[in-house]
């Protein structure tokens, strides 16, 4: 079987979408029967990763449209089976085949797409794969698409992260010396106001002076959320790292007493895979994706994003119950191994339907 | 859900809590809890509590009140349903709490015991409770954020007495019968009394959203822990939630989750149907999370036959089509005068509504429900009343110079003269617009002393301007929360409690609920009126257009042919029938 993926970013990329692909495509290789993946990548902006056996990446096709188009055009008809791997490159994935098998990852696919063509397009296709079931419920209800489709949640390399000892260079940085510490990661943009910064703002004037709260990552909301904080009376409590380096990532986890998120916009929220694979606990949103990247409640708390009430008491449980960290056994759930033995079983189902 | 009683004889002078008393406040509850019964008096016959009980959830004599914590220390009566107690428990239990029984009343007494005073902003439910803490001598008492279960309580700065229901204090022999001239003048303004006031002077309803502590003091000041103006204020600040998801798919979501929580029950839950967006679609989605559709109820009047406020035709045909065990059930004039003593008997305080859950009540009581959910609430969450369209349009001409004669129009309303006057702002329009009679007329009605005290303290305007404070900041959000505050809390949540009740059936409102209102407020500032269209789409196979593009009707009896009550002069029918509902306090 050769496969081809038809993405916006894989290995040379960067976020969430990235990292879903640079496994998925490792997984899909990685199946007995399937000899080649040939990835046409859009965007590359960094030094990319070692490559899976069996996977031919074409590089040429990052350096513009014209390059993109023409290495599908080239790519055209060879192929048993399509991955389109975001919903909006559906009209460019028509020009080889009718029938591809769609990726969805979130909030991309939770309303009607702006191109009319590709609302269409979607009738069409072989088979959705979900990264969540709200991400499949929200894309069935406006879609109708009632053909196959499977959820394949993210997968987390434990072995990346790690419980480690608090790293005391970012511990002076931050100027979190004898405070407990919540956390939520992830871009601090206007656009992504979903992600639950304002809620947990909102109630750390109630919270005990001793416990600060870190957003990690950097973004055009910043300035804003410094002026709630300080209109809030809790700025000398709230940490703003900006734009942090990969590599501290890890380590940022593992200062961190309660990892919270109550977001409404995840598709799924593998922050919360990372959180748990450094041992935080967690509490993520019952509204959104992040239910089930806690297994509606196994590896974590779950709250209702709109209640103060509930995320309040969800934070003084998880400080009252810190006691030494752990990685919980069922986030084995979505080890690498589960992840490819899924893939894998979704390439069975192909062939075996045609 | 049950009748609940209690005496807290606080004052250094007040007399022993008797058991005479506490059996017979329990006793006139029997209807509300037909199943158990029992009462609890303190060692030193300070603190007396009652009970009766409709078994619903853990049908075992564990779930009997009042009720004791596994410490048996706190103590508990308790009326109305958790629907979050499941979760609760869970995290009690990680917590290290014990529980005797599998009752969501068991688990108030261990939230209370953990989260204290702070327990009822977890809460998702209908609820008025009150707890015993012997430790600190105090009684903790709170009423759920709409208002869907009563609690009446009196004061006489010895003894703290609090029911179920106005008659079933009154039953207990030691309050006050004096009418209340501020609960009169709001019946005859609103057609229903508002709380915090009762028809009686000597007895208080607690407020919806509220908690308080009563000592060895007396009852200390309550905490307002939920508003419905405030939780729309906050939608309307963060819309951008809203624009995430497809308005209908949200709202599957979201309702769905509500319908999920008021499904819980270890007893088989019906439902009221009509022909309604909200009943049906409401309906369809309880098909689609059960798995099968519950069971119907729908009325019919010959008195409408043949004319669009007969719902009958078009539910049966939505039933037949969803595969619903459905009854449509026929109520005449002879029922209604047969019923009419025990259905005033039953009216708890004065109202101009309540003789059609009455008597849908008791047509799924005869089907052997002990639970049916119902569509109430929809039109203020949705926006379908014409006051939505009305208020906005009334409170703009009324600020316009030429205001006066620009509504000369409704000269023929025997409210016209009063538009100038009420009608700039939201609280004086939405007077005038649900108003069943306006402030000049009440002399005739009930003195003019009576009148001019009755106003005085009721401060009618200011008291509709309360519920839109803070401001929800656009005319929907306003609207919305007068409704629901007012009409919806004082008239038909109270009235759906007696009048189902009283065939001891628990009535469920999954689109009257805290939880919800707070999740969906962004999606109503959005959307609007507009979210009744998508409340038709929501379910997996969308109402069909027979139904979606039905013009509105209300859920209405035939009262006029029934009582031949006759226009008053400019006055309205319903008018008539107030006055009639009155005669039976007088």
């Amino acid at each position: 079987m050769r496969i081809l993926h038809v993405g916006t970013d894989s290995f040379g990329g960067y976020g969430g979408i990235a990292l879903y692909n640079r496994e998925l495509i490792a997984a899909l290789a990685s199946h007995p029967s399937v000899e080649e993946v040939v990835v046409v990548p859009r965007i590359i902006v960094d030094a990319l990763e070692p490559l899976p056996e069996k996977v031919t990446f074409v590089t040429g096709a990052a350096r513009g449209m014209l390059a993109y188009l023409n290495a599908l055009r080239t790519a055209k008809g060879r192929f048993d089976l399509v991955v389109c791997a975001h919903v909006n490159l559906l009209p460019i994935v028509r020009l080889i085949t009718k029938h591809p098998l769609l990726m969805l990852y979130g909030i991309e696919a939770w309303k009607p797409l702006r191109d009319p063509l590709s609302n269409r397009l979607l009738r069409d296709v072989r088979g959705i794969v979900s990264i969540s079931d709200i991400t499949r419920e929200r894309f069935s209800g406006w879609s109708h698409y009632n053909g196959p489709s499977i959820i394949l949640p993210n997968s987390i390399r434990a072995e990346w992260y790690g419980l480690r000892p608090k790293n005391l260079g970012l511990i002076k940085r931050y100027g979190l010396e004898g405070k407990r510490v919540l956390m939520t990661l992830g871009r601090v943009v206007a656009a992504e106001r979903y992600k639950g910064f304002d809620e947990v703002l909102d109630i750390l004037p109630e919270l005990d002076d001793d416990i600060s709260y870190v957003i990690a990552g950097g973004g055009n909301d910043v300035p804003r959320l410094k002026s709630k904080a300080a209109r809030l009376g809790v700025s000398d409590r709230v940490v703003f790292t900006g734009i942090f380096a990969e590599a501290e990532k890890a380590d940022l986890y593992n200062l961190t007493d309660v990892y919270v998120m109550p977001s409404r916009g995840e598709g799924f929220g593998f922050v919360f895979l990372e959180a748990l694979a450094c041992g935080a606990p967690v509490i993520a949103s019952c509204l959104d994706g992040g239910r089930e990247a806690v297994r509606h409640g196994q590896l974590g708390q779950l709250v209702d994003p709109t209640s103060p009430a509930e995320i309040r008491v969800a934070i003084l449980d998880a400080l009252a119950a810190a006691g030494e960290r752990r990685i919980p056994e069922g986030l084995d759930f979505f080890s690498y191994a589960n992840f490819e033995r899924r893939t894998h079983a979704i390439i069975d189902a192909l062939g075996a339907n045609g | 859900m049950c009748g609940i009683a209690v005496l807290f004889s606080y004052g250094s002078s007040a007399p022993a809590a008797g058991a005479g008393e506490i059996e017979a406040i329990t006793e006139r509850m029997r209807p509300r809890g037909p199943d158990a019964g029992g009462t609890w008096i303190s060692s030193d016959q300070r603190v007396a509590l009652g009970a009766r009980r409709l078994a619903i959830i853990d049908l075992t004599d564990e779930g009997t009140q009042p009720m004791t914590d596994v410490e048996g220390e706190l103590r508990i009566v308790f009326n109305g349903e958790i629907y979050n107690y499941r979760e609760l428990r869970a995290r009690l239990e990680r917590l290290g709490a014990r529980f005797h029984s599998t009752t969501d009343t068991e688990v108030l007494l261990q939230l209370y015991r953990h989260d204290g005073a702070a327990m009822v902003e977890l809460l998702r439910g209908m609820f008025a409770f009150a707890i015993w803490d012997p430790r600190t001598r105090r009684m903790f008492v709170a009423r759920d954020p709409y208002g869907i279960k009563p609690l009446y309580i009196a004061d006489d700065g010895q003894t703290f007495r609090a029911a179920s229901t106005v008659k079933a204090l009154l039953a207990g022999g030691h309050i006050g019968r004096g009418l209340d001239p501020a609960g009169l003048a709001g019946f005859w303004l609103m057609g229903s009394v508002p709380e915090p006031h009762t028809i009686f002077q000597s007895i208080r309803a607690v407020e919806a959203g509220t908690s308080f502590f009563v000592g060895e003091q007396g009852t200390h000041d309550a905490r307002r822990y939920y508003s419905i103006a405030a939780a729309l204020k906050r939608g309307a600040e963060d819309v951008a939630a809203a624009r995430l998801v497809q308005p209908h798919v949200l709202l599957r979501e979201l309702v769905t989750d509500s319908l999920r929580h008021h499904l819980v029950s270890d007893v088989p839950v019906g439902a009221f149907l009509s022909s309604g967006i909200d009943s049906t679609a409401l309906v369809a989605m309880a098909a689609d999370a059960m798995g099968q559709p519950p069971r119907t109820v729908t009325l019919r009047f010959d008195e409408f036959r043949n004319s669009n406020s007969d719902e009958s035709p078009l539910a049966g045909r939505f039933a037949r089509e969803l595969g619903s065990d459905h009854v449509t059930r026929l109520v005449t004039r002879d029922e209604f005068e047969a019923d009419l003593p025990g259905l005033f008997d039953a009216m708890d305080q004065p109202t101009i509504d309540g003789t059609n859950t009455w008597f849908v009540s008791k047509a799924a009581a005869e089907r052997r429900l002990k639970v049916a959910i119902s569509g109430l609430g929809g039109d203020e969450l949705f926006g379908s009343y014409p006051s939505f369209r009305d208020l906005p349009r009334i409170v703009r001409a009324s600020r316009l110079p030429f205001a006066t004669a620009a509504l000369s129009r409704l000269a023929r309303n025997p409210k016209a003269g009063a538009v100038a006057r009420y009608g700039s702002t939201w609280a004086g329009a939405y007077l005038l617009k649900r108003g069943l009679f306006l402030p000049d007329d009440l002399p005739s009605l009930m003195g003019a002393e009576a009148a001019r005290e009755g106003l005085e303290r009721l401060a009618v305007i200011e008291h509709i301007g309360h519920t839109i404070e803070p401001d929800p900041g656009t005319s929907f959000g306003r609207v919305a929360a007068l409704e629901a505050s007012l009409y919806m809390r004082n008239q038909l949540l109270r009235d759906t409690d007696w009048a189902s009740m009283a065939h001891s059936l628990e009535v469920r409102t999954p689109l009257v609920d805290a939880t919800l209102l707070r999740q969906i407020a962004p999606l109503l500032m959005v959307e609007k009126q507009r979210c009744k269209h998508h409340f038709a789409e929501s379910p997996r196979n969308p109402l069909p257009a027979w139904l979606s593009k039905r013009k509105k009707t209300g859920f209405g009896v035939p009262l006029i042919e029934w009582m031949q009550l006759k226009p008053d002069g400019t006055s309205t029918r319903m008018r008539s029938w107030a006055r009639i509902v009155m005669e039976q306090w007088r």
